[in-house]
C-alpha cells in the first residue's frame, strides 16, 4: 500500500489476530502491542514484532495513549489499528495519531466525537430524516425526568449521553424507578465516562436490535452491507448475532439500509461503521439507536454473507483509496450466525473463568469460521474481557447455518476452563429461537430462568 | 550469516583461550559481539577480592532488519526472525552470575545522557549508589529518571541510546557491592 507499510495493532485477543491476518493478506507488516500479561499471546507470536507497553492493567497499557504513540513512533509504524473496545472510540487517540503522522485506521476524530455524544447522534439522525425513539434532550434532575417520562409514557430508559455499547443505562417502569436510579446512574456514568449527563428514551418492550454495516471513504462515497440482527443479549451484551434478520421484509430492509446510508453521508463518514436501530416488532417501525464508529465484534457475520473483508477494506480506506465496491457490487448470499464463546460459567451467573486451556480441538470446516486467539496451553488472563472465540457458521439458509453451528459446537472440545459452549448449544435448540420468536428481552426473561432452575 | 550452535561454541572456545578480551564479528545483517568478563580484565593484584566470571559473556546484538516495506530503508526494526529475545526481559541467568538488572519502568525512548552531547549518566565500570540516575526514558516529552536501585558497579549497558525500550526491558546489569565494601575503588 502506498501510505501504509507497517501497522501497530493497539489491541489484543481475537481482534488483534484478525487485524494481523488482514495485514498479512495485504503484505503489510505488523507490530503487536502487548501488556506484560499478553507477551506469550497468539498476536505476539503472529506479528512481525511485538512491543510490551506496560503492566497487565489495561489503564497502564492498552488504554495509555502516550505509550501507544511512543510504541508506534519507536517501531516506525505508519498506521495504527485500534480494533474495538479500549481506545477505539476515543477521539483523542485518532487526533494524536494525526498529529504524529500516524494513519489512524478508523474514522476521523470529528466522526467519532459527533457519534460519541448520544444526544448529538440523535440530532444528526433526525436531521437526516431518520426516526429516533421518542425521548428527551439532556435531563437535569429527577423531577424533570419524571415530567418527561409521564409525557412520553412509561416504561422509559434512562441513558448516559457519553455511554453506548450497552453501558450506562437503566429501565424505569414507574416514576418511582426513576427516583431510585437517577442519582446513582448519574454518578456511575460520571465516573465511567467522565460525563454524568443523562437523557430519556421511550422503552420499546418488544424490540429487535438491528444494525446496518456501513463503509465510507475519504471522497464521500458510502455503501451499506445490509443488516445484522443482534437481539440475543444478556445485560445489553450481544451473545449471538445473525444476518440477514428474519423480521425484515425486503421493503423494510431497503428502508433501514437507506436510513443508515443517509446518516453516514450526512457526517461524511470515513471507514467501517455500524448504525444501530431498535425495531419495534409490534408497530413494525425502526428507530435510530446509536452509531458505532469502529469495526465491531460481530463483523464476520456480514463478511460471510457478502464476501467482503471489512478489515481489509478499512486499510484500503485509510490508505486514501476510493471504495473498491459500489452498492450494486454487494450481494447477499445465504445466512450466517455467530456465537460468541466466552470463558464464563453459565450455571454460575456467567462468572468469568480465567485459567489455562488444556484441550482446544475442533473440526475444520469450510462452512464454519472461527476467529480466536486461543490454543492448547494458553492461559486466559484475568485482566480483560472473557471472549475467547467467535464461531461463525454459514449456510444456504438459516436452518442450514443453525445445523452447521450445532454440529461444530458438538465437536468443539475445550477443557481446563469452563466456557459458554453448552449454553449456545441449548440456545440453538430452543423452539423460540428456531422459529424466530424472540426479542431483546427474550434471552434474559425466557432462557436464563430455565438455566438457573435446571441448576438448582 | 546465521551461525550454528556448534560454530558459536567454537568461537567461544577460541576467544576463551586467546589473549583477546573482545571479538566483534559483522557480516551483512549478522552481528556478533563476544567478550570476556563484564569489561576490562583487571589484574588480581589490583582487585584481589573481585572474582571474575570464568565464562565468556555472549551477547547477540539486535540485528539490522531489511525492511520489506521499503518505505523506511534506514529504519532498524527487528522483524520476524529477530523479535526481542527473552534475554532482554528475563534476568534469572544474570542473577545466577550475581548481577542485578535495572529494568525499564515504562516503555519509551532510552537516553543515556541528560541532554544531547552531555556525558552519559553511567558507563560500564562506573560505581553507582542506589539513588543515582542511570538513564532517562521519554514518553511523549515526559522524561522519567531511572535510578540504579542498588549500590554497585555497572557491568553492562543492554540498551541502545536514543532507541525505544519496552516495559520491563533490562537496561543495565549491575554487580552489587557487598556491605563490607568488597569492591573498593581502584
Amino acid at each position: 500500500m502506498k501510505n501504509i507499510s507497517r501497522v501497530l495493532i493497539a489491541n489484543r485477543g481475537e481482534i488483534a489476530v484478525r487485524i494481523i491476518r488482514a495485514c498479512k493478506s495485504l503484505g503489510i507488516e505488523t507490530v503487536a502491542v502487548v501488556s506484560e500479561a499478553d507477551r506469550e499471546s497468539l498476536p505476539a507470536k503472529m506479528a512481525d514484532r511485538s512491543v510490551c507497553v506496560g503492566p497487565p492493567r489495561a489503564l497502564d497499557s492498552y488504554l495509555n495513549i502516550n505509550l501507544l504513540i511512543t510504541a508506534a513512533l519507536g517501531t516506525h509504524s505508519d498506521a495504527l489499528h485500534p480494533g474495538y473496545g479500549f481506545l477505539a472510540e476515543q477521539p483523542e487517540l485518532a487526533e494524536v495519531c494525526g498529529k504524529n503522522n500516524i494513519q489512524f485506521i478508523g474514522p476521523s476524530p470529528q466522526n467519532i466525537r459527533e457519534m460519541g455524544n448520544k444526544l448529538w447522534a440523535r440530532r444528526i439522525a433526525k436531521d437526516s430524516g431518520v426516526p429516533t425513539i421518542p425521548g428527551s434532550e439532556k435531563v437535569r434532575d429527577v423531577q424533570e425526568a419524571t415530567r418527561i417520562g409521564e409525557k412520553i409514557g412509561f416504561p422509559v430508559i434512562l441513558k448516559a449521553v457519553a455511554g453506548g455499547g450497552g453501558r450506562g443505562m437503566k429501565i424505569a417502569h414507574h416514576p418511582d424507578d426513576l427516583r431510585a436510579t437517577f442519582d446513582t446512574l448519574s454518578a456511575e456514568v460520571q465516573s465511567a465516562f467522565g460525563d454524568g449527563t443523562l437523557y430519556l428514551e421511550k422503552y420499546i418492550p418488544n424490540a429487535r436490535h438491528i444494525e446496518v454495516q456501513i463503509l465510507g471513504d475519504h471522497y464521500g462515497n458510502i455503501i451499506h452491507l445490509s443488516e445484522r440482527d443482534c437481539s440475543l443479549q444478556r445485560r445489553h451484551q450481544k451473545i449471538l448475532e445473525e444476518a440477514p434478520s428474519t423480521v425484515l421484509s425486503p421493503q423494510l430492509r431497503e428502508k433501514i439500509c437507506h436510513a443508515a446510508v443517509a446518516i453516514a453521508k450526512s457526517i461524511r463518514y470515513q471507514s467501517a461503521g455500524t448504525i444501530e436501530f431498535v425495531f419495534d416488532q409490534d408497530r413494525r417501525e425502526f428507530y435510530f439507536l446509536e452509531m458505532n464508529t469502529r469495526i465491531q465484534v460481530e463483523h464476520p457475520v456480514t463478511e460471510q454473507i457478502t464476501g467482503v473483508d471489512l478489515v481489509q477494506e478499512q486499510m484500503h480506506i485509510a490508505n486514501q483509496e476510493p471504495l473498491r465496491y459500489a452498492q450494486k457490487d454487494i450481494h447477499l448470499k445465504g445466512h450466517a450466525i455467530e456465537c460468541r464463546i466466552n470463558a464464563e460459567s453459565p450455571n454460575n451467573g456467567f462468572f468469568p473463568t480465567p485459567g489455562r486451556i488444556e484441550q482446544w480441538t475442533f473440526l475444520e470446516n469450510v462452512d464454519v469460521r472461527m476467529d480466536s486467539h486461543c490454543f492448547p496451553g494458553y492461559i486466559i488472563p484475568p485482566y480483560y474481557d472473557s471472549l475467547i472465540a467467535k464461531v461463525i457458521a454459514k449456510g444456504k439458509d438459516r436452518s442450514q447455518a443453525i445445523e452447521r453451528m450445532q454440529y461444530f459446537l458438538e465437536n468443539f472440545i475445550v477443557s481446563g476452563v469452563e466456557t459458554t459452549i453448552p449454553f449456545h448449544q441449548r440456545l440453538l435448540k430452543h423452539p423460540d429461537f428456531l422459529q424466530g420468536r424472540v426479542n431483546t428481552r427474550w434471552l434474559e426473561e425466557v432462557v436464563l430462568p430455565t438455566l438457573r432452575s435446571d441448576h438448582e | 550469516m546465521p551461525l550454528t550452535t556448534e560454530e558459536i561454541i567454537q568461537i567461544l572456545k577460541l576467544i576463551d583461550e586467546s589473549p583477546f578480551d573482545e571479538l566483534h564479528l559483522e557480516s551483512g545483517d549478522f552481528k556478533l559481539t563476544v567478550g570476556k568478563g563484564g569489561g576490562r580484565i583487571t589484574s588480581p593484584s589490583r582487585q584481589p577480592t573481585t572474582p571474575e566470571p570464568s565464562r565468556p559473556v555472549v551477547t547477540q546484538e539486535p540485528l539490522v532488519a531489511r525492511s520489506s516495506a521499503g518505505k523506511y530503508p534506514q529504519v532498524q526494526v527487528p522483524t520476524q526472525a529477530e523479535k526481542p529475545k527473552a534475554g532482554l526481559f528475563d534476568s534469572t541467568p544474570y542473577e545466577k552470575d550475581g548481577l542485578l538488572p535495572v529494568k525499564a519502568p515504562t516503555l519509551g525512548i532510552f537516553y543515556r545522557s541528560p541532554k544531547p552531547g552531555a556525558p552519559p549518566f553511567a558507563e560500564v565500570g562506573k560505581r553507582v549508589e542506589d539513588n543515582d540516575t542511570v538513564c532517562l526514558i521519554e514518553v511523549m516529552k515526559l522524561f522519567n529518571a531511572v535510578k540504579a536501585g542498588v549500590k554497585g558497579r555497572i557491568v553492562k549497558i543492554c540498551a541502545e541510546n536514543n532507541q525505544m525500550v519496552e516495559y520491563n526491558q533490562i537496561l543495565f546489569l549491575i554487580k552489587p557491592e557487598s556491605r563490607t565494601g568488597e569492591l573498593s575503588t581502584p
